[in-house]
């Protein structure tokens, strides 16, 4: 049976198979909902990227400097990279321990 | 007839259609009575017939995750489960089917829990006809060999690019062999082209799956898919030309309509209980009763039209349900409410009474005397042009033991 067609400047992608993103959306922060942050201590680090390849969220990832950083705005707290970590170097604390706070959305999500 | 003429069980053809087609990634899991498949799989990866990644995967939810990647990855894959396994696995079904990845399952179906019942019913799998893929089941060892190329070529099809069920009645077709033909190499080979993707996963050359949307653009998607499971039941017909030039085996596309005596009423059945009503068939034309067999080959994409033209020279149709569907309309099975809305459209001079028989639950074989009973309440139907009830349950009904037609 016949189905209405697309309209040109409504058609999305097959599958909605897209380029990788190269920017942030602001609005969508999910970082808020963390308790324990993971903290890497970076001098016991060996840079063998296990918590990069673990974690759930594609929250970590290599900085210019070679080391691992967690990307705050979406990490949220899981804790699988301090769990995975070979070298115990990662260690979870508590989030109003810190001064800066993750920016929460004006409106509930 | 090219080939090799050997006596395989279903899932044992399976595994000999997997090895021709040069699966690329199976992920695995144990449950009855699909398992077989893997371990023969196993055994061919392990003996150097077949190259491909065999992965131990830590239950079902987790074959199918592993699957959906190796697919988007490019890789032509295979993973199978059965009752509950089917139904754990259910969150990935969605996005397979949306991230069009043509992932393989094979199904042995099986009764879903509880309690533990290792027979045979389409419940399992009949539940995920929402989510998008391609689904059928195979009568015969020979089909399922069969509908494993078959599905291959039709999901992976540039226009079509959605995954596929492969389902067989677990022990009738999955344990109990059966002469099978299997093809040679070259013919697969021209049958079934490799797995090529546009846009494969790759660290070099990153690409989102699933991201997130605005509601607004969630019809679009959804209309997508509409199309494609469309444009699968247009092309489905050349596949099976093609199936036929190639093989030598015809298959009709969407539904077998066996009717050798003339009859004017007909079972409407899905899976392998259709052998033994071919034979009911035949020995109750020698009782001088004419009774017809209306096969399903594809639940989905659900041919409406060709459908509704079979059913419409009949009176009567008497669909046979081997599956559950507590509460639904009609209160029978998961194939009424689509046989009456396939019927629903036909003028009121061609629209057959309805009815339905639940038959071959929780694995128990539908006997020869079982296909004389539903044939005499079709039968009565259409004498009295009245229903005098919509739905039996085959094993329980009180004139059960009467047959005189």
């Amino acid at each position: 049976m016949s189905k209405p067609k697309i309209p040109k400047e409504k058609q999305l992608p097959e599958g909605l198979i897209v380029d990788c993103p190269k920017t942030e959306q602001e609005q969508m922060t999910t970082g808020g909902w963390r308790i324990l942050r993971s903290v890497i201590d970076q001098d016991e680090c060996t840079h063998c990227r296990v918590c990069w390849i673990n974690c759930p969220d594609a929250a970590i990832s290599v900085d210019e400097s070679g080391d691992m950083k967690i990307n705050l705005k979406y990490c949220k707290g899981c804790g699988i990279c301090a769990a995975t970590c070979t070298v115990g170097a990662i260690s979870r604390v508590p989030e109003l321990d810190f001064d800066e706070v993750v920016v929460y959305r004006d409106l509930p999500y | 007839m090219k080939g090799e003429k050997k006596f395989l069980a279903g899932l044992a053809a399976v595994a000999e259609a997997a090895k021709l087609a040069d699966v690329d990634v199976i992920s695995s899991f144990p449950i009855r009575p699909y398992t077989g498949l893997m371990v023969d799989l196993s055994l061919k990866v392990a003996n150097g017939e077949l190259d491909a990644e065999f992965v131990h995967a830590e239950g079902e939810h987790g074959q199918l995750a592993i699957v959906h990647g190796a697919s988007a990855s490019g890789a032509r894959t295979m993973t199978g489960s059965s009752g509950v396994g089917v139904t754990y696995a259910f969150e990935t079904y969605s996005p397979i089917s949306g991230g069009r990845c043509p992932v393989q399952m094979v199904i042995a179906d099986r009764t879903l829990d509880p309690p533990g019942d290792f027979g045979s019913e389409h419940s399992d799998v009949l539940c995920a006809r929402d989510q998008g893929w391609i689904m059928g089941w195979a009568e015969t060892p020979q089909e399922a060999l069969d509908n494993t190329l078959i599905y291959y070529r039709l999901g992976e099809d540039k226009r079509v690019a959605l995954p596929q069920f492969n389902c067989q009645d677990g022990y009738f077709v999955s344990h109990i062999p059966g002469d099978v033909v299997v093809p040679e190499q070259s013919q697969v080979n021209e049958f079934l082209p490799p797995y090529k993707l546009d846009k494969p996963l790759d660290p070099l050359r990153p690409y989102g799956h699933g991201p997130q949307i605005y509601s607004d653009q969630g019809p679009v998607l959804e209309l997508q898919r509409a199309i494609v499971m469309d444009k699968a039941k247009e092309i489905i017909p050349g596949i099976m030309d093609d199936f036929k030039r190639i093989f030598g085996r015809k298959y009709d596309p969407f539904i077998e309509d066996y009717n050798p005596n003339n009859a004017e009423v007909c079972l409407f059945i899905n899976g392998a209980h259709a052998h033994t009503a071919r034979y009911a068939i035949a020995n109750l034309k020698s009782q001088g009763v004419n009774l017809a067999l209306c096969k399903l080959r594809f639940v989905r994409p659900w041919a409406t039209d060709e459908i509704a033209e079979a059913l419409s020279r009949y009176k009567v149709v008497g669909v046979i349900e081997t599956n559950n569907s507590f509460g639904v309309a009609r209160e029978a099975g998961v194939f009424t409410p689509e046989v009456a809305a396939t019927l629903y459209d036909l003028p009121e001079n061609k629209r057959p009474m309805l009815i339905s028989f639940m038959a071959g639950l929780g694995g128990e074989a539908i006997r020869l005397k079982d296909f004389y009973f539903m044939a005499k309440k079709l039968i009565n139907t259409a004498q009295r042009k009245k229903l005098e009830k919509p739905v039996y349950w085959i094993g329980f009904e009180e004139d059960e033991e009467d047959l005189t037609f």
